[in-house]
């Protein structure tokens, strides 16, 4: 495919994907695609029990099947491979911790959690075998609501702990609890939120290969293949070059990709002892076992008489489920390290509780916290608004922090820029608001439950956390072949989301090239820097900014040939549409391909031309990320601050409770864009997500701690006649802080969908008097509220 | 993955296709559109060792017998969707058929005999068939014989055939009255929670069939409660008989039984509501 030549810079155009065509027409290959001779295949036997002692194993039955290779357990690889590094290790921030090996020792902490693994000749042979595992278990009591972990005569999940909370985060300003004492408003309120992930279209896969000269190929479903690697070395005690990870094109990420799984480890023990490469892909069951976002949020608010916010307390528990090894849990400190939103509030007190459990462990979930404390604190401002007859759009606007007040210091954020009543405004105009108003109350004399909700999130983007395998930087490398066109390889891989395409765009413009002359390879370790894969929203800053450093740099390389080819002062050439000339005279240049051509070939025999060598490696990092406590003691782990503005209208079925969507608009800045089309998909996708979590999505547990869904067919996931058009409006606000002003843009829309959504729907239960805030607000809920006069 | 080695056989002749499933009993499994029984395999839900596909009894046609249709065992939701021979007879069944979640994928492979044989509380299929009168047509190692929907359905996932039974056909009377289906579910993935099926007017016995909400089809009689035109006269009396005769509500992962107690009245009488504007 030839990609549309763009008039001008590619940054800031609808350029094409540069796969796009693959993945539409189905010839991208994925991680099952990979096939290897001799490849053999492995299932898991998953503990059925939440939390029980392993009494013994018995594998003999199952060796003896047709096509089986292998049976292992806890005890048969004990040898070969060390505990699980964390990906967020909890001791990090002076939590309690503990280790996770790849196959369950004496005990299960979790249902679903792999006991002994099989490896046959294939997939069939493989998971037919697991039924003939047998393990003898001795259950434990378990433990699976967070409030009822906190007590103090729990049962601990971990036996060595002294409670059940894996650390307390605590952020704050001011002094919320006098002004809360004093306040003459102030709203008491709960808010729950279920357990639910984020189901990739593609679920996760491995296939482990070792080669003859002892060096492991892992091909892997990750996020972030070089912290895989690092991973893969320390556990099998390896030296890191010994080991080659090559993430797949991925068919969605959203954070249930990020390293630390039982599985990888495991996969690369397998194919060792198998003496073959050995695949193992997740079922859509196994995949349902990730848990995320399960929070409470107990709250109060006090406000002055015209919805002014004074302060905010907010005691925030997370069931983090077990702790794991998988980075889920640093959720909880977003959750609350979120606050105060987007909010001038100079009092609160919010304190975030991990609390663990038996259920399986977190992992990553897009809006990692960030949904949860938006929920809450948008809750918050409808509940003032109701509270004094404002409406809450005004509330809003009157809380807002004023652009001039940017950078705006919180506990530990410092918000890089923002025009937030700009973009209310602009939602506002867009989606007709008070005509939507005025609607309503039509409507509602009819006695028809129409709701209009307002909702309004700030995604901090591009964390970085010294220690762990998630930092805010990262590195590109930009090489110029002989004939003048470009590879990119960097530290940074997609989801699948475009940033490849991103990054082109960048590098093309930095060169004067086409963007067909630009490629992008990313994640593959043994052809990339060491980089830090896809989290946070970080393709575009770290990744396009670290190209394009790079690209300037080999740009004054090939301005350094031009100039002595073109007797001409280097700081006076133009690079454009894969020529060099001199400024103000086209003629006098040529092409790019030929100034390549000329250092590659000819360099040393031409004078003055004497560095054969056309390729830069820079890393880069926003500025705004501060480690060092400022004087007040103020950190910022993350530099860029996108948001956006978010209208739902709702109605719901008086007589049984369903809800449907009947226009929802949303107005987004995450500062300058790069590509208007990838930034609407990924904002498009995420409100999609964020609606699926305030509606239908749920993974809920027995009280025996076994999860109660399976397949999609109990997992509702919003399908398109759930969804509305959605509008979608931009404002562009750079951060001072990144290198072409991006700010991250991967996450936004989920957190302000769910509350758009939660305001909406409580905004059509108004006139009963009732409310719901435990999350989803799901049909049967709804009903009962409507029914019985009941709120919940 | 299917776990099993598993023998696909594909017979020419019903009497072949009886004859393995009278062979193997429980240990097979009739395959029409698979949409159902595929993934279940796969997950490890059902295990057998034979597959007795239909796909070569050409069993896919719709067609009108003496002033009935019959509708092959493996005529699928978009072959029922497009029959005009349906759309005279039985525009109930085009309706259901035509709403089936899933998209063109499960409407041109999913069969309506495949979903009754099936018979989850939760679809649509069941109670449709009900509301029709429609007759089962079954074939067995000793021949065939009829079996009306009603006493088709046993119980949640079970139906009257024996060992070595299957479904050929459903017989549809030629409908007389007006037709409306209501359906509730939660979102578009969702199984169905509640459907009614209403047939009133033009000299049939007014009747709103429910289904999703109990184990087996609920057939109420509302001949008491609505004018010869098929008016509802008293929403209320129909609440009443609803919850009289629902007393054990069926339940499942995506609501409970109390719930769809609770809204069944309101679906039965949007179904009579859609009935009488049909002539409009």
């Amino acid at each position: 495919m030839t990609l549309p030549e763009t008039e001008g810079p590619a940054v800031g155009a609808r350029v094409r994907r540069k796969d796009g065509d693959l993945v539409l027409t189905g010839r991208g290959a994925y991680l099952d695609d990979v096939e290897l001779p001799g490849m053999l295949h492995a299932a898991i036997l998953r503990s059925t029990e939440a939390h029980a002692r392993i009494v013994g194993i018995d594998t003999s039955r199952a060796l003896a099947r047709p096509g089986v290779r292998l049976v292992m357990t806890a005890a048969d690889v004990a040898d070969r491979i060390g505990p699980i590094p964390h990906f967020f290790d909890s001791a990090n921030v002076g939590g309690q911790t503990t280790d996770f090996r790849v196959l369950a020792t004496d005990k299960v902490v979790y249902e679903g959690q792999p006991v002994a693994a099989i490896v046959a000749e294939t997939l069939h042979d493989a998971e037919a075998a697991l039924e003939d595992v047998v393990v003898e278990y001795e259950p434990l009591p378990a433990i699976l609501d967070a409030d009822e972990a906190l007590r103090e005569d729990a049962p601990r999940v971990f036996e060595d702990w002294s409670d059940n909370v894996v650390v307390r985060l605590p952020f704050a300003e001011g002094d919320a609890a006098a002004v809360l004492a004093e306040a003459e408003h102030v709203i008491d309120g709960e808010i729950r939120i279920q357990r639910y992930n984020t189901a990739p279209m593609e679920t996760r896969g491995y296939v482990a290969s070792w080669g003859a000269d002892g060096r492991l190929t892992f091909y892997a479903s990750t996020q972030n293949p070089h912290p895989l690697r690092s991973h893969i070395a320390k556990m099998l005690s390896i030296p890191e070059h010994r080991v080659r990870v090559i993430a797949t094109r991925l068919g969605g990420g959203f954070g249930h990709k990020f390293p630390g799984f039982p599985e990888e480890g495991l996969l690369c023990v397998l194919s060792q002892a198998a003496g073959a490469p050995v695949k193992w892909l997740e079922t859509r069951a196994e995949s349902m076992l990730v848990g995320a976002r399960e929070y409470v949020h107990r709250f109060a608010v006090a406000h002055d008489g015209e919805g002014r916010i004074l302060a905010i307390r907010d005691r925030i528990v997370a069931n983090v489920g077990t702790l794991g090894s998988i980075g889920g849990w640093g959720m909880a400190f977003v959750a609350a390290m979120a606050f105060p939103g987007p909010y001038r509030v100079k009092h609160y007190d919010i304190e975030s509780l991990p609390v663990v459990t038996n259920k399986p462990p977190w992992n990553g979930a897009r809006g990692y916290g960030k949904e949860s404390a938006a929920l809450a604190i948008e809750r918050m401002v409808d509940l003032i608004a109701q509270r004094l007859g404002l409406d809450p759009a005004t509330v809003r606007s009157r809380n807002f922090i004023p652009p001039d007040e940017f950078p705006y210091w919180t506990a530990a954020k410092r918000l890089d820029s923002g025009n937030y009543e700009g973009a209310l405004s602009q939602l506002l105009e867009m989606a007709g608001y008070e005509e939507r108003r005025e609607e309503q109350a039509k409507a509602r004399g009819e006695g028809r439950l129409i709701g209009v909700g307002v909702g309004f999130e700030l995604t901090p983007e591009g964390g970085d956390f010294p220690g762990s395998l998630v930092r805010g930087f990262d590195t590109s490398t930009v090489r110029m072949d002989p004939t003048g066109k470009v590879t990119v390889l960097t530290g940074v891989t997609s989801p699948g989301t475009g940033n490849e395409t991103g990054i082109a765009q960048c590098v093309a413009d930095e060169l004067g090239l086409p963007m067909d002359d630009v490629t992008v390879l990313q994640g593959d370790t043994d052809v990339s820097p060491y980089g830090y894969g896809n989290f946070s929203s970080r393709g575009m800053a770290v990744g396009g900014g670290s190209a394009i450093l790079a690209a300037r740099e080999v740009r004054e390389r090939l301005a350094a040939a031009a100039a002595v080819l073109l007797e001409a002062d280097a700081a006076d050439l133009v690079f454009a549409r894969a020529r060099v000339h001199v400024a103000g005279d086209p003629e006098r240049g040529m092409s790019i391909a030929e100034v390549a051509d000329t250092v590659f070939n000819r360099s040393i025999a031409i004078p003055a031309i004497d560095q054969p060598q056309l390729e830069a490696t820079r890393t880069y990092a926003p500025e705004n990320i501060l480690h060092v406590p400022d004087d007040q003691g103020r950190i910022s782990p993350y530099p860029t601050f996108p948001y956006s503005a978010h209208l739902a209208v709702v109605e719901i079925d008086r007589d049984t409770g369903v809800v449907k969507i009947l226009a929802y608009a949303g107005v987004h800045d995450c500062g300058t864009i790069v590509n208007p089309t990838f930034v609407e998909g990924q904002f498009l996708g995420s409100i999609a997500m964020g609606i699926g979590g305030a509606l239908w999505e749920e993974l809920p547990y027995t009280p025996e701690g076994r999860l109660g869904v399976r397949t999609f067919k109990q997992y509702l996931m919003p399908r398109a006649p759930d969804l509305p058009d959605i509008a979608v409006g931009s404002q562009v606000t750079p951060s001072p802080f990144t290198l072409l002003g991006t700010k991250g843009a991967g996450e936004s829309g989920t957190s302000g969908a769910v509350a758009s959504i939660a305001n909406a729907v409580n905004d059509a239960l108004l006139p009963l008097g009732v409310a719901v805030d435990d999350m989803p607000l799901s049909a049967p809920k709804l009903l009962r509220a409507i029914r019985e006069g009941v709120s919940a | 993955m299917i776990r099993t080695r598993l023998t696909h056989h594909a017979p020419t002749e019903i009497a072949d296709a009886c004859a393995l499933l009278a062979e193997h009993g429980e240990d097979a499994a009739v395959v029409g559109g698979g949409t159902m029984l595929v993934p279940q395999m796969v997950r490890g839900e059902r295990t057998v060792h034979h597959a007795v596909d239909l796909r070569r009894l050409g069993l896919h046609r719709i067609e009108v017998r003496d002033g009935e249709v019959a509708v092959g065992a493996m005529a699928t939701y978009s072959d029922v969707a497009a029959s005009a021979e349906l759309a005279e007879h039985a525009a109930l069944l085009r309706i259901a058929a035509a709403g089936i979640t899933g998209g063109a994928q499960i409407r041109n492979q999913g069969t309506i005999g495949g979903s009754a044989c099936y018979a989850n509380p939760a679809s649509d299929v069941p109670a449709v068939l009900v509301a029709l009168r429609a007759r089962m047509q079954v074939h067995g190692p000793d021949g065939t014989r009829e079996v009306a929907a009603e006493a088709f359905f046993v119980d949640a996932f079970a139906s009257a055939l024996g060992r070595g039974e299957l479904r050929a056909a459903v017989v549809i009377p030629a409908q007389t009255g007006r037709a409306g289906y209501e359906k509730i579910k939660l979102s578009e993935s969702s199984w169905p929670i509640a459907t009614a099926a209403a047939v009133v007017g033009d000299g049939a016995e007014p009747a709103v069939t429910l289904g999703g909400v109990a184990r087996t089809p609920l057939r109420l009689d509302v001949g008491a409660l609505v004018d010869g035109d098929g008016t509802l006269g008293d929403a209320d009396a129909l609440e009443a008989l609803v919850r009289e005769r629902l007393t054990e509500p069926w339940e499942d992962e995506l609501a409970p039984g109390s719930y769809r107690r609770d809204i069944a009245g309101a679906v039965a009488r949007r179904s009579l509501i859609k009935a009488k504007e049909e002539r409009a």
